[in-house]
Order: C-alpha cells, then sequence, then structure tokens
C-alpha cells in the first residue's frame, strides 16, 4: 500500500471526512511531510471506491460549492489493519536488529 | 474542519478577478478528466483547490514572498491536476485492455460459459479416472477385494506413460486449487504429451492415435484445457453444481473406473484364460448399474439449459469411449480381438471425426446464435441460471 492511500484511509479510519478535510487531516497525521493535493486525492480516492475500499457517503453545499463525504468501508478498515500489522511486524525487526530499546514498538 | 473562505474580495476587485482567472484555469485542466469523473467531482474538487489556496493565502509574509508563495502552489496544483487526469485515464486504458484481453479468450453466452465452468470441474476429474483405470488402479482395488487374480497394478510405466501419470493428478489438483490457467495449461500438455507419446510408441503411428484409449484421454484433455482456459473455471463450476451435478460427476467417474473394472473382469480371451460364463455374468449387473446411474443422470441433467450443453460438451470424449466399451464387450464377452472383428472397428476417422464435427457444430452453432442476436439488438441470451443441474 502506497504511503498517500495508507494516509487517505487512516484520515477516514476516524470518521467521515470530506475532501480538503481529508488533505488537512492528511497534513496533520504526517506532520506536515505529505501533502496532498486535489488531483492526487481524487485519482487514489477514484481508485480506492473502484477496489471497495472507500464509498460516497452525504453531500452538503457550503458557500455555494458542494461537499461530498467519504467514508471507509469494511473491505478498506480491513485492509487498512493488515496494513498496520505488517509496518508494525516490520518496525519490530527494523528496531529489534538496530538494538533499539525493547526491540518491540 | 472549517472551510474558511478568506479571498472572496469585492466583486470586481483585484483578488475577485485573480479568483475568476484561477477558476477558468481550473476548469479548463479538469476537461483533461474523464467525462463521468468531471461530472461527479468537478464542482468538488473546485471547492477543495480554493480551501487549500485560502489556507495558502493566510501565511503572513511580505507582499512579494507570499505573491510568490500563492502562484507556486498555483502551480503545483495545476501540475497536481495533470498528472491526476493522466493516472485516472491511464488506469482506465490499462482495465480496458485487461477486460478486451480476457473477454477475447472468455465465451460470452453465459449458459455456454457456464456450461464450461462445470466441464472445468467434471473432466479433470475424469482424467484423473481415466489415468487410474489406465494403470489398473481400480482393477487392482477389485481384485484385491474379490480375490480375483487376474488384474494387478501396471508393474513399470514407461516414458511414454508420463503424461497421463503425472499429468492428470497435476490437472487435478491445479484445477481443485482454482488455478485455472495453470491447470488448463496443464491439460493441454496432457493432450500433446499423448499424441507425442502415441507417435513413439513401437506399432505404428495410426494405431497409436486410432486406440480409442489414446483418442479418449487426448480429446477429454482438450475438453478440460478448453473448458479450463474459456470459462470462469472450478470456481463458477463449483457453485453452478448442485447435488445432481455431484451425481453427475459420480456418475462419470463410476463410468470409468467402473467400466474398466466390471468390463475386464470378464476372463479376457487374449490371455488365455478358459471363458467362465459365471465371471461374465458377475461383470453385468455392475455394468447395467453404472450405464443406468449415467442414464438417470442425463435424464435429470436434460431439464436445465446449462445441463444440456454440459452433456453436449461431454460428449466430444465420450464418443471415442463409447466406441472403447463396444471394442472391450465384443472382445471380453464374445471372445473376438478387439478392434479386429468388433462390429464397429475403432479407427482415425471414425475415433475422432464425430468429436471434431460435434466441436464445430457447437462453435458455429454459438458464433450464429450470437451474430443473430446482434441483428435483432438483444443481448445473445439472458443471464445463466442459478444452478447448472436441476437436481
Amino acid at each position: 500500500m502506497q504511503e498517500p492511500t495508507f494516509l487517505i484511509l487512516t484520515a477516514l479510519a476516524a470518521g467521515a471526512q470530506h475532501g480538503y478535510g481529508i488533505m488537512s487531516d492528511v497534513a496533520r497525521i504526517s506532520d506536515g511531510r505529505v501533502r496532498l493535493r486535489a488531483g492526487t486525492l481524487y485519482a487514489a480516492l477514484d481508485r480506492l471506491k473502484a477496489d471497495g475500499m472507500v464509498s460516497s457517503d452525504k453531500e452538503e453545499v457550503v458557500d455555494g460549492r458542494l461537499r461530498r463525504y467519504y467514508r471507509i468501508t469494511d473491505e478498506g478498515t480491513a485492509q487498512l489493519a493488515a496494513e498496520v500489522r505488517r509496518i508494525r511486524a516490520n518496525a519490530a525487526v527494523a528496531a529489534s536488529r538496530l538494538g533499539l530499546a525493547g526491540g518491540t514498538l | 474542519m472549517t472551510w474558511s473562505v478568506e479571498l472572496e474580495g469585492r466583486p470586481g476587485g483585484r483578488p475577485a478577478r485573480r479568483r475568476t482567472r484561477m477558476e477558468r484555469r481550473y476548469r479548463r485542466l479538469l476537461t483533461l478528466y474523464p467525462k463521468a469523473h468531471r461530472r461527479e467531482h468537478a464542482e468538488e474538487m473546485i471547492g477543495v483547490l480554493f480551501a487549500a489556496a485560502d489556507y495558502d493565502a493566510r501565511v503572513r509574509a511580505p507582499k512579494p514572498v507570499a505573491w510568490a508563495l500563492r502562484s507556486g502552489q498555483h502551480v503545483a496544483d495545476c501540475a497536481d491536476l495533470v498528472a491526476g487526469a493522466a493516472r485516472i485515464r491511464g488506469r482506465m486504458l490499462v482495465n480496458r485492455v485487461k477486460q478486451a484481453t480476457r473477454s477475447s479468450w472468455m465465451v460470452r453466452d453465459p449458459r455456454w460459459s457456464d456450461a464450461l465452468a462445470v466441464i472445468s470441474v467434471i473432466a479433470p476429474v475424469l482424467l484423473l479416472v481415466a489415468a487410474l483405470a489406465e494403470f489398473h488402479l481400480p482393477q487392482a482395488v477389485a481384485s484385491s477385494v474379490t480375490g480375483h487374480p487376474h488384474w494387478r497394478l501396471t508393474a513399470a510405466l514407461g516414458l511414454g506413460d508420463l503424461p497421463l501419470a503425472a499429468g492428470a493428478p497435476a490437472v487435478a489438483a491445479l484445477a481443485l486449487l482454482r488455478l485455472r490457467r495453470l491447470a488448463g495449461l496443464g491439460a493441454l500438455a496432457v493432450a500433446i504429451g499423448q499424441v507425442v507419446a502415441a507417435v513413439q510408441r513401437p506399432d505404428s503411428p495410426i494405431t497409436g492415435y486410432a486406440s480409442p484409449v489414446v483418442a479418449f484421454t487426448v480429446l477429454l484433455a482438450c475438453t478440460a484445457a478448453a473448458a479450463l482456459l474459456l470459462s470462469p473455471g472450478p470456481g463458477r463450476g463449483l457453485a453452478l453444481l448442485t447435488r445432481g451435478g455431484a451425481a453427475l460427476i459420480g456418475a462419470g467417474a463410476l463410468i470409468l473406473g467402473g467400466f474398466s473394472v466390471g468390463g475386464n473382469v470378464w476372463l479376457d480371451s487374449r490371455s488365455g484364460f478358459t471363458k467362465d460364463l459365471g465371471s461374465e455374468v458377475t461383470g453385468l449387473p455392475g455394468d447395467l448399474l453404472i450405464a443406468a446411474v449415467l442414464v438417470a443422470a442425463a435424464a435429470g441433467c436434460l431439464r436445465a439449459p446449462v445441463s444440456r450443453r454440459v452433456l453436449v460438451l461431454l460428449a466430444i470424449p465420450v464418443i471415442p469411449y463409447a466406441i472403447w466399451w463396444q471394442e472391450k464387450l465384443a472382445s471380453d464377452l464374445f471372445g473376438q480381438d478387439a478392434g479386429a472383428s468388433a462390429s464397429i472397428a475403432s479407427s482415425l476417422p471414425l475415433l475422432y471425426l464425430p468429436p471434431l464435427l460435434l466441436a464445430g457444430v457447437i462453435v458455429a452453432g454459438t458464433w450464429l446464435a450470437r451474430r443473430r442476436a446482434v441483428r435483432q439488438g438483444r443481448p445473445a441470451s439472458a443471464a445463466g441460471p442459478r444452478s447448472a443441474v436441476s437436481a
């Protein structure tokens, strides 16, 4: 799973969000390191929707602009959980080989 | 999450004019996206782009720096829009190519596709049973159970036996593991291997090909390969098979293994044993029972359209098998030499022509049906039934 996908699913794991909400949340989660732009975000959402990991939620109009919310599906949650387990296992091995405290994270 | 819009500006003022220019640019770039995506997301994306621009505009900095910052972000957003459109269109193209590649190889008529999917389960099983029967495994088991001394396992397997001995179990295992393409290619390899093995035999190639056993296994392997490569495969086939379908597979397996056992426990006249009417008769009820099961299964299957197609497809390898069986009967029951004085002597055209003609009729018939359906502007057939075999 690529990092933007992982971060988008992580942002949506807390609840349904609209496009700009996801962008801001991803920036916050990655501590400002990853800045998603509209083109990247909507290409990723398009793919995630096609893969059944994300679905459209409610819509509203704010300041004359359409705002659509997205939420993570059960499939998306399962994929994210699997990725978390994979990253955690890899990080634990890396930490133990580096001799970092505890060897597990 | 706040949706801040700070750059509204007075109508006709500089920020408003800049905003109009930005929006026009965004809309122009959004035309790069597929129509469906644009219809669904264009307004939403423009909202997100302006929200991000508004956030960047909040940065407090000297005017030239703020302008450079805003312009830089705007250019980056425009470039990202182009990249996003390329990504979505690229993905669509890949999907379309995949779809075209897949559909060009798959049978489109859902009834034939489902029938082939059912065959992709049955044919590998029959191939396995045929291999076991070829190497006398069921016969050896029957001999050990009945105490009949006549049959034992084929002692030494030659190189010519390898395609069937190794190939049939491999194809059945791959089909069971739902590795459709690998199993299909494996079945094709078995068919080619059988043909090559027939050429390598010490007797003439014609005798090798003209053997009903070879014709049966070659055509069965070809049918299995076609079913595995041209249909959704054993996954769909198993989903379609009900208890009636399982009975059909059982009958198929029985007919192969059982005919060999039942037919061959009659003393073979060529082996020098004295013919014994008692052992001839003991073999007969088994055959009659198997034939009755097959006829019952076939009659049950004739009710569903997919099942009818399953039976037609199964007839392709069964034609040489029927000739094999009548030769066996002629040889065992009436003491005639196999092939030589049987009522229908096997020959190359007799073994291969009817199955090939049948396959040709199926292909031509489905092609004509599809053409007629296209001309009449309706789909080739209705959606496939839920179950292939009505139990």
